[in-house]
């Protein structure tokens, strides 16, 4: 079952995929209105089908459906390497959300969420999808500088292995900079990537996460992990290698 | 000693491996007490008479005069030194004996010198190679006493010869008179002996007869035989015997008896030595045998009892430690078909209530902006007393692994996460606060915490001190605060402070409270300052 919405053929094309039929249905006309095209299939099969035949840009996936549940498909599409797959789950625990993003999920939400919320994260998940060449290493663990950063976990672990617990917000900063290291990056392009889905973030709010985020980083033997570039904005020094 | 696989692979009960111990720990300590007992030699003999001490003194001064080294040996050691050898206080039969060896030497009694501890003569048998006489007398003094004297009668050394040369005479206190055999009368007693003939004095002295005359010198001569001492001979142990010499050195012959005791002491505490050593390594290594299955089982019962995940405890060692292990098996698989029903259970509760919400937000989206929010909101609510249980029926906290994490940072990401979402929240404290802990739990436990003051109290402030070998988290509200009497009622599940509204199952304190405890910790409520609740964790560092 393919309900499919017409769209202009260069907007970013989305498969939700979900057993519920009224959840399904209203994902559709959300990021129909939100100006994607939108299709949905009712379970892992159908999903499969629908990839073949129209291909997407991007799967929303719930996790508990019958037949092939959500983690498995979501680890096949991993294994691919596209489409970029959003998992959409009744479990919400940090452990959950943990297991989600290691199977290779970009980015994981539970139910229930806020429609617009999903949006600007399937915008964020686009947007990264398309900025970084090896995407897939995005989900898993980096180091750089002694560090070891886990983006499934969310957890940084310093030279001396002790766990240091970012916020949200400097989480996203962090990735950001990862995935573009020994890059300028300005204000504008931080407030995108990092902060896609609050509004109401400015410029002035980056640079309060950045000092926060640099806190956090600041050991003697590291030296400036993150620099500021006069008049351009963040340069992230280090060189992440996958762990 | 038996093949040391055996106990561990055959199961036998524990009483075998303490029987098979003691066992082998009889057989080893006899083992060594036999070996120590054949290999030790005999105690030498270490006393001596002193008058053969005397003859092969003179004997090695006569070699020692001719320029040779003397003989060595018979537990005597010889040394030709310059000074004359100083000796603590002289036994009381040293001056006859000095006398004595003087005469032998043919020098004064200041050119020589003995020292000896006398020995009881009743526990010693002598062996003598050649008879001699023993003739008593019995004298009596002017003041008509009877006193006991002993003639010794040495015999000629010379084989054939049986002419008496000389006679000893040693009274009772000690002194030592010689005479020829055919003269009249010793000299008086304590006087050295010049030759004889004496002039008679005082005593008058009747000689008699008390051992037989000696039969005729056999020939070829006796075999050694052993007697007691004769009588009045002073027997000698640890002695020093020393002469002047012609050039003015100083010939010295000495027997430390003591060293042969010592050493024969020495020889016995190492055959005990070696025993214990060998009883305890063998202990040990019984304990150890015994011990390392059942450490391993506790070991592998500990990681079943943290994560029924883990693999089975392996089956091992004694009988009743197999038994045991068994037993921690068939109860992991009712653990883990328990955990995994639960898992099932929740996840579908989850499901079931999440889904109907999530069709409900998204209906709400077509709606006008207010019922929107309104919706969202109760949704929220609902979603979040819905997380909180599954959260807490599901949780265990003494699961999660723990790790190095900087609580300062944690508490610091949770306060930043409310502050950008437009909360009022605080945080003072050190930047950095190593501990172990789960990082999972304790980030609920802040959560759980913060969001409590926030819903109840508007604000959430949160100060962190390290206090000895603690660490102090008080989170402050400005709400109403917490009656005294209801302070540890709200720490029960599902139970609600007076006056609480809105959403929330009353899970959140119950659930930060079994997150400290399991960290060794607990959480507590105060009274703030001025106003409002203060609820404080305790951890150790």
């Amino acid at each position: 079952m393919t309900e499919e919405i017409l769209a202009p053929p260069d907007v970013p094309h989305v498969l939700i995929v979900d057993d519920d039929a009224d959840i399904r249905q209203g994902l559709v006309e959300v990021f129909h209105r939100a100006g994607f095209k939108a299709s949905s299939a009712p379970d892992a099969a159908a999903m499969d089908k629908a990839l073949e035949a129209d291909g997407a840009d991007l799967v929303v996936l719930d996790l508990m459906m019958p037949g092939e549940d959500g983690l498995s498909a979501a680890r096949r599409l991993a294994t691919r390497g596209w489409p970029p797959v959003i998992m959409l789950s009744a479990l919400g625990d940090d452990a959950d959300r943990i297991v989600g993003l290691e199977v290779g999920a970009d980015d994981y939400l539970s139910k229930p969420c806020n429609p617009r919320e999903l949006v600007a994260r399937a915008r964020a998940v686009l947007r990264r999808a398309k900025d970084t060449d090896s995407r897939r290493g995005a989900t898993e663990a980096a180091r750089f500088a002694g560090f070891r950063f886990d983006f499934a976990r969310r957890e940084l672990v310093d030279p001396d292995g002790v766990l240091v617990s970012l916020s949200t917000g400097e989480f996203r900063l962090l990735r950001a900079f990862m995935e573009r290291p020994q890059r300028v990056l300005s204000r504008d392009q931080l407030l995108d990537l990092a902060f896609s889905n609050e509004s109401d973030v400015f410029d002035r709010a980056v640079d309060v996460q950045v000092s926060r985020l640099r806190k956090k980083l600041e050991r003697p033997e590291t030296g400036e992990l993150i620099r500021t570039v006069r008049g351009e904005g963040y340069l992230f020094t280090a060189k992440p290698t996958p762990a | 000693m038996s093949d040391p696989e055996t106990p561990a692979k055959s199961g036998q009960p524990i009483a075998a491996h303490l029987a098979v111990l003691v066992a082998i720990a009889l057989a080893a300590a006899y083992v060594v007490n036999l070996v120590a007992v054949v290999m030790l030699p005999p105690r030498p003999p270490d006393v001596m008479r002193g008058d053969k001490v005397l003859e092969a003194f003179t004997a090695g001064y006569a070699i020692a005069r001719t320029g040779r080294t003397p003989p060595t040996g018979d537990g005597a050691k010889w040394t030709i030194q310059k000074q004359k050898p100083r000796v603590a206080g002289a036994p009381r039969a040293g001056r006859i004996i000095v006398h004595d060896l003087a005469r032998r030497l043919e020098t004064t009694p200041q050119k020589v010198v003995v020292a000896f501890d006398a020995t009881p003569t009743d526990v010693v048998v002598f062996r003598v190679r050649s008879e001699e006489f023993r003739v008593e007398h019995e004298k009596r003094r002017a003041d008509g006493e009877k006193v006991r004297e002993m003639h010794l009668r040495a015999r000629a050394s010379r084989e054939g010869e049986s002419r008496v040369r000389r006679e000893v005479i040693i009274s009772e206190n000690g002194d030592v008179t010689l005479r020829a055999p055919n003269a009249p009368r010793p000299p008086h007693a304590g006087v050295e002996a010049p030759m004889p003939p004496q002039p008679p004095n005082a005593v008058t002295e009747q000689p008699v007869r008390i051992a037989p005359r000696p039969p005729e010198p056999p020939e070829p001569p006796e075999p050694p035989r052993f007697a007691p001492p004769p009588p009045g001979v002073v027997l000698m142990s640890g002695f020093l015997v020393a002469a002047e010499m012609a050039d003015g050195r100083w010939l010295v012959m000495r027997q430390q008896s003591n060293a042969e005791t010592l050493d024969w002491i020495m020889r016995a505490a190492l055959g005990i030595g070696a025993t214990l050593v060998i009883l305890l390594l063998l202990a040990l290594l019984f304990a150890r045998r015994l011990a390392a299955p059942i450490q391993r089982f506790a070991e592998a019962a500990r990681r079943v009892g943290i994560d029924v995940g883990e693999a089975p405890v392996k089956e091992e060692g004694p009988r009743e430690l197999r038994t045991a292990a068994r037993a921690v098996n068939a109860m992991q698989g009712r653990l883990r078909s328990l955990v995994a029903e639960r898992t099932e259970m929740l996840a579908a509760v989850a499901h079931d209530l999440r889904t109907p919400l999530m069709r409900l937000r998204l209906a709400a989206e077509n709606a006008d902006p207010a019922l929107r929010d309104k919706l969202a909101k109760e949704t929220g609510e609902i979603d979040a007393m819905v997380s909180s249980f599954i959260a807490f029926a599901r949780d265990d906290p003494t699961r999660e692994a723990r790790v190095k994490l900087d609580l300062a940072a944690l508490l610091q990401s949770a306060v930043d996460d409310r502050t950008e979402a437009g909360q009022d929240v605080t945080y003072e404290g050190p930047d950095r606060l190593v501990v172990m802990g789960q990082a999972v739990g304790l980030k609920r436990l802040v959560e759980n915490l913060i969001d409590n003051a926030l819903k109840y109290g508007r604000v959430a402030r949160v100060a962190m001190r390290q206090d000895g070998a603690d660490v102090c988290i008080d989170v402050t509200d400005e709400g109403p605060g917490i009656p005294r009497e209801e302070r540890e009622k709200v720490f029960r599940p599902f139970v609600r402070g007076e006056g609480a509204t809105g959403a929330g199952a009353g899970l959140g304190l119950a659930a930060a409270r079994e997150i400290a405890r399991a960290h060794g910790g607990d959480v507590e409520i105060r009274d703030g300052q001025p106003r409002g609740a203060l609820v404080r964790v305790t951890l150790p560092v």
